[in-house]
């Protein structure tokens, strides 16, 4: 017998009676969804978006000097007059200016003290406990001393941004990432302090503080803010000039951005232009990228920055690695989305990716095109030509290296010797040799033994890691072979004037097939490696899958970590405006768990899930922290935080693009068993609505009887008592009482529903004899039961139930009750019980209509009446036997009405029997 | 014989209506009490025979005014109480109340339980505190002699249910709760105790009434407990 109310309907008539609790979910779901709609800004979390973003005011100016933080002090006194709570965070005055005078007027935020070299800081902590309205911060490019949270001032005033704090700030053309290389090819300085274009281009407003070139000379030469010796060589008017042309064509841009970015969110539209930059570690690559940057600013077009990881990766330096990251972190910054492909043939990688991701131009450096050596393959960019025709293809100038930059391949080279392979190649050469001289003996020709060379080459091949292997042994089998098998013997000369092109055509054939062999183990191994990405990927995609629940996938995606990275990883789960308690899961060399679950980790974590940015050890913010972290996040929404052991021990690129998949992965699978969650809730929700609606609806109608006839006959009994007879008062009077008790039992019923519906209520179960219940329900049963003969057979045996008594109570009468309603008067109504193994079976016949047979599976419904076949038979609810059956199923036995012969309906149900220890 | 005084302790006034004027109907004689601190004052001055107590009391819970009576005083105590809840009865019980009435009670309800308080009291009255025998009815327990007779023949009982019967005789009247019972018969009340407890309280049903599907000398309380009814 299936069930008809399933797990889900349990919950409905506790969130009936609850309907606070249901309220309070339903709006916790309007604030998700408001906060979805709302902040699409980037790096937004979650409940940041709740929280008013603060507003930041850029006052831009061209040079040192041009009246940033005069404007910047004026504008924060205009607000300080309309009841603003101003402060000034840090702000550079000179004694004796008029700045001096409004920075006085201000509250200052103490300051504190960094690092070793006792410099003072902006302290974002001491801005974010006092909580202003607004506030100044000067010199938004400024990098902070070491020892500060945060390596650059702009991440500062992020953070108060976040938390909803305005912030005013200054900011000079020469600090914008983008324009770095325009402006010290007008200063001829380079600007170490720099903020990333989108901190620009995101401000709310920018303020251009403009001055004629000739009045900031003048100004200066006055001996105004800045010490003229260091800029003496700056103002000058063409320069000044420049500069200003520079800081108003950019204000210009950005107005346009903005614009731009509106219309394209309003039409979806999007360029047809997908700029693709190649990382690489050079140090010029960084003004490749700046380039590309801009070029993509200009065109309104997708940025994407690849990195094409060939097999000297492994072998390159460490600071080679530091500027690649450090290029790839600028790319980023810039707006770039970061891609890393593997393969050693870097111009057919880029232009695979580029065909594939509709890449219209690629940005690329002069150093990569200019290459004039003789006996190389094509340049890079005329292999791109020839393999992506379709693309345009931009060559940047380096301006001038001091040092051609050249890939590293020496230390590499250096790093493919060992004692091993050494000896194994000399090993394989004596073996060769043997045979050939063994062969000689035999009186093979020389082309055999030639072969027997080039076969010993190619095992060289195979068996060394480095090429220069195959390489020594080519050309030391030729000169082997001339030595002992060519006339004149144990010479290095030929006799034979064929010898030297067979010298040759040999050490060719044995170098290219040494170098094949090692091509084929190279790719071998990197598709090995990308199987492994591919497989690791996959099998967390698929144990994701499977997960169900939130530990589930978190335990899942951890493992999988483990996997890959064999560290130690933390996850922290997002919950409520916090995170959850971490969770670690320790590598096979585990390291301290008390220090990766310290309370300094916890806040790195808890600042990465706040900010939705990497923080932690390798990065620029809480780089002394033990792990790295990384927010599990779709967009914007953060699911988690997952630290990584990562102290000392940088990611390399393809476990850090391997990562951010998997966290991806991981990110959507919490998404999805979030948004079921929701759906689920919802549902129910719906359900409960419903089910609250019929509820109401058939209860207020079916009160309404028994309440009209109460109060109508007791108000005929107050004012007409004395005309009544003295059997129409009786009458009256047994009317008032039956429809109390009709009331009364719906009661009941309606209290032992919340009992059983609501889910979480366990029975209260105990060893109980059927006999007794059966005699207590029977106590209970409508008091017309008169006219009814009910019997109850108990069988000799004592049967012993494990049961809730007042529930089973409750399904006895009920289901009396209902045999009362439905049969005539005078009719039969039986109840045995016996034993049936491990089960009690109860019947409780009756001797009338019957039900009819497809309103058998019915009857259990709620709200299911039987149309009312006996004339003066009570209204119903429908109540009752849903009732008994969510009972009994709650008690794991099964309820069933059947026929009775020769006529009538039986009821029939079991309970679980409980075996006695007597216990004398 | 006396018709005892009896102290109302009912907040809600219809409730405490339908009750007295079902006393004033059966000559009881009755005080009124609508909140616990009332009741306290009441119980001290007038030192009523049956306290018909309501739990869900505006200013105390109804079971702390049990303890605090219970600790200068043996008046029977029936409680009222809306709560369907067996655990409320229970722990009212447990605490010292005699018998429980849940709302909504009928009248001829009242007046039984009120019966049946009244028999306990006029027999803890004349009998004093130490016996030897005890009769009920037809039953009759020598507690000296420790058998136990139905008319003239002598009840066949397991040691079991002799103590059972002995400590249902000894509270006659009262509803003993399934942890009152075999906390007293096994020194605990643990979860197979109470299977046993059905068990042994059917066998000496079977032996002591004509009838077991009507009882006539012990009562079932489901879910609560068992009480030895005094019969007149």
């Amino acid at each position: 017998m299936t069930r008809r109310i399933p797990d889900s309907a349990r919950n409905d008539f506790n969130n009936l009676l609850l309907e606070n609790a249901s309220d309070g979910c339903y709006n916790e779901r309007v604030d998700e969804k408001l906060r979805r709609s709302g902040g699409e800004g980037m790096e937004h979390t979650a409940e940041a978006a709740m929280i008013r973003r603060g507003h930041l005011k850029i006052f831009f100016g061209y040079a040192v000097g041009s009246g940033k933080t005069h404007a910047m002090l004026a504008a924060a006194q205009t607000a300080r007059q309309k009841n603003v709570d101003v402060i000034a965070g840090i702000v550079e005055v000179h004694s004796g200016t008029e700045d001096e005078a409004l920075f006085s007027a201000l509250e200052r935020l103490p300051m504190r003290v960094c690092g070793q070299d006792g410099r003072r800081e902006f302290d974002p902590d001491a801005a974010l406990r006092r909580r202003p309205q607004l506030i100044l911060v000067d010199d938004l490019a400024h990098r902070n001393a070491p020892g500060c949270r945060n390596s650059m001032r702009y991440q500062d005033v992020e953070e108060l941004l976040k938390a909803g704090v305005d912030v005013y700030t200054t900011v000079d053309v020469q600090n914008i990432e983008s324009l770095n290389d325009t402006v010290a090819s007008i200063t001829g300085r380079v600007v170490s302090e720099r903020i990333p274009d989108f901190v620009f281009d995101q401000a709310d407003q920018v303020e251009l503080v403009d001055i004629e070139p000739s009045e900031l000379i003048e100004r200066m030469s006055v001996g105004g803010a800045v010490d003229g010796e260091a800029l003496s060589g700056l103002y000058t008017p063409d320069k000044l000039t420049a500069l200003r042309e520079l800081a108003l064509r950019r204000c210009a841009d950005r107005a346009n951005r903005i614009v731009g970015a509106r219309m394209r969110q309003r039409s979806e539209y999007r360029a047809d232009e997908h700029i693709l930059v190649c990382l690489s570690s050079a140090p010029s690559n960084a003004k490749i990228i700046r380039t590309a940057a801009r070029m993509a600013g200009a065109f309104h077009s997708s940025f994407t920055a690849l990195y094409v990881e060939t097999p000297g990766f492994a072998a390159m330096a460490d600071e080679d690695r530091a500027r690649l990251r450090a290029n790839i972190r600028l790319a980023q910054q810039l707006g770039a989305s970061i891609e890393t492909v593997c393969g050693d043939d870097v111009p057919y990688q880029i232009a695979e990716f580029a065909r594939l991701s509709g890449v219209s131009r690629i940005v690329l450096g002069r150093s990569a095109a200019a290459s004039n050596r003789l006996f190389r393959k094509p340049t890079l960019t005329d292999r791109l030509i020839a393999t992506a025709p379709n693309i345009d293809i931009h060559i940047i100038p380096d301006g001038a290296p001091s040092r051609p930059y050249r890939p590293p391949r020496a230390p590499a080279d250096r790093r493919g010797f060992s004692a091993a392979d050494t000896l194994k190649s000399a090993a394989i050469l004596l073996a060769a040799t043997a045979i050939s001289v063994a062969f000689y003996n035999l009186g093979f020709s020389d082309a055999n033994i030639i072969m027997v060379y080039i076969l010993g080459v190619l095992i060289t091949a195979i068996a060394a890691t480095h090429r220069i292997y195959s390489i020594v042994s080519a050309a030391a089998s030729v000169i082997i072979f001339n030595y002992i098998f060519t006339e004149p013997r144990f010479t290095l000369q030929a006799f034979d004037r064929g010898y030297p092109v067979t010298f040759a055509i040999m050490f060719l054939a044995a170098y290219i097939t040494g170098t094949l062999a090692i091509r084929l183990k190279n790719i071998a191994r990197q598709s090995a490696q990308a199987a492994y990405r591919t497989k690791i990927l996959f099998d967390t995609d698929q144990l994701l899958n499977r997960a169900d629940s939130r530990e589930e996938i978190v335990t899942a995606l951890a493992g999988q970590l483990i996997k890959l990275l064999n560290r130690d990883v933390v996850v922290y789960l997002s919950e409520g405006s916090g995170l959850s308690e971490p969770v670690l899961f320790p590598s096979d060399a585990p390291a301290d768990a008390g220090q990766i679950l310290s309370d300094g980790e916890r806040t790195v974590a808890q600042w990465a899930a706040k900010n939705n940015k990497h923080a932690g050890a390798t990065t620029d913010t809480f780089a002394d922290a033990r792990c790295l972290y990384l927010a599990i996040r779709i967009n914007n929404r953060v699911y988690g935080v997952v630290g990584i052991e990562a102290r000392n021990r940088p990611l390399d690129s393809f476990e850090h693009s391997v990562l951010l998949s998997m966290l991806g992965e991981g990110a959507l699978a919490l998404e999805n068993e979030k948004n079921a969650r929701e759906k689920e809730e919802a549902a129910i929700l719906a359900k409960n609505e419903q089910l609250r609606a019929n509820l109401l609806r058939t209860i207020s109608h079916d009160l309404r009887t028994p309440l009209t006839s109460i109060s109508g006959n007791a108000s005929n009994l107050i004012s007409n008592s004395a005309s009544f007879d003295e059997s129409t008062k009786r009458q009256l009077y047994s009317d008032i009482y039956d429809d109390a008790m009709w009331l009364i039992n719906l009661v009941e019923n309606l209290l032992a529903v919340t009992r059983i519906e609501d889910g979480r209520m366990s029975l209260r179960r105990s060893a109980e004899l059927l006999d007794e219940i059966i005699a207590e329900a029977l106590q209970h049963i409508d008091r017309r039961s008169v006219e009814h003969e009910i019997e109850a057979h108990s069988s000799d045996e004592y049967i012993l139930v494990r049961v809730d008594a007042k529930l089973i109570v409750q399904v006895i009468i009920n289901i009396v009750d209902n045999a009362i309603k439905y049969t005539a008067k005078g009719s039969r109504i039986v109840i045995t019980s016996e034993k049936d193994g491990a089960w009690a079976r109860v019947r409780i016949a009756d001797d009338g209509e019957g039900i009819p047979e497809e309103a058998r599976e019915k009857v259990f419904d709620m709200f299911y009446t039987g149309a009312n076949r006996v004339a003066d038979s009570r209204r119903s609810l429908g109540l009752g036997l849903s009732l008994c059956k969510s009972i009994i199923t709650a008690h794991g036995g099964a309820i069933c009405a059947k026929e009775n012969s020769p006529h009538g309906a039986v009821f029939e149900f079991t309970l679980p029997a409980e075996e006695v220890q007597l216990h004398e | 014989m006396n018709k005892p005084l009896i102290l109302v302790i009912e907040d809600d006034k219809p409730v405490r209506t339908l009750i007295t004027t079902t006393l004033k109907a059966h000559d009881y004689r009755f005080l009124e009490a609508n909140n616990a601190e009332t009741a306290i004052l009441e119980t001290t001055s007038h030192n009523p025979d049956i306290l018909l107590l309501d739990l869900g009391l505006p200013d105390m819970d109804g079971v702390e005014i049990i303890r605090r009576v219970r600790t200068w005083s043996n008046v029977p105590i029936i409680v009222i109480s809306a709560r369907s809840e067996d655990a409320d009865k229970i722990e009212a019980l447990d605490a010292g109340a005699d018998d429980y009435l849940t709302k909504p009670f009928s009248v001829d309800e009242l007046l039984a339980r009120l019966r049946v308080t009244q028999r306990r009291l006029s027999m803890m009255n004349r009998d004093g505190a130490a016996q030897s025998e005890f009769i009920n009815g037809r039953l009759r327990v020598d507690y000296a002699a420790g058998c136990a007779y139905l008319g003239d023949a002598e009840l066949h009982l397991t040691p079991i249910e002799y103590k059972l019967l002995c400590l249902l005789s000894q509270n006659v009247g009262k509803v003993l709760t399934h942890t009152f019972i075999t906390q007293k018969i096994w020194g605990n009340s643990w979860e197979n105790n109470i299977a046993s407890l059905r068990v042994f309280m059917a066998t000496l049903r079977k032996k002591l009434e004509s009838e077991p599907g009507s009882p006539q000398y012990i009562q079932t309380h489901v879910g609560v407990g068992y009480r030895m009814l005094r019969i007149e």
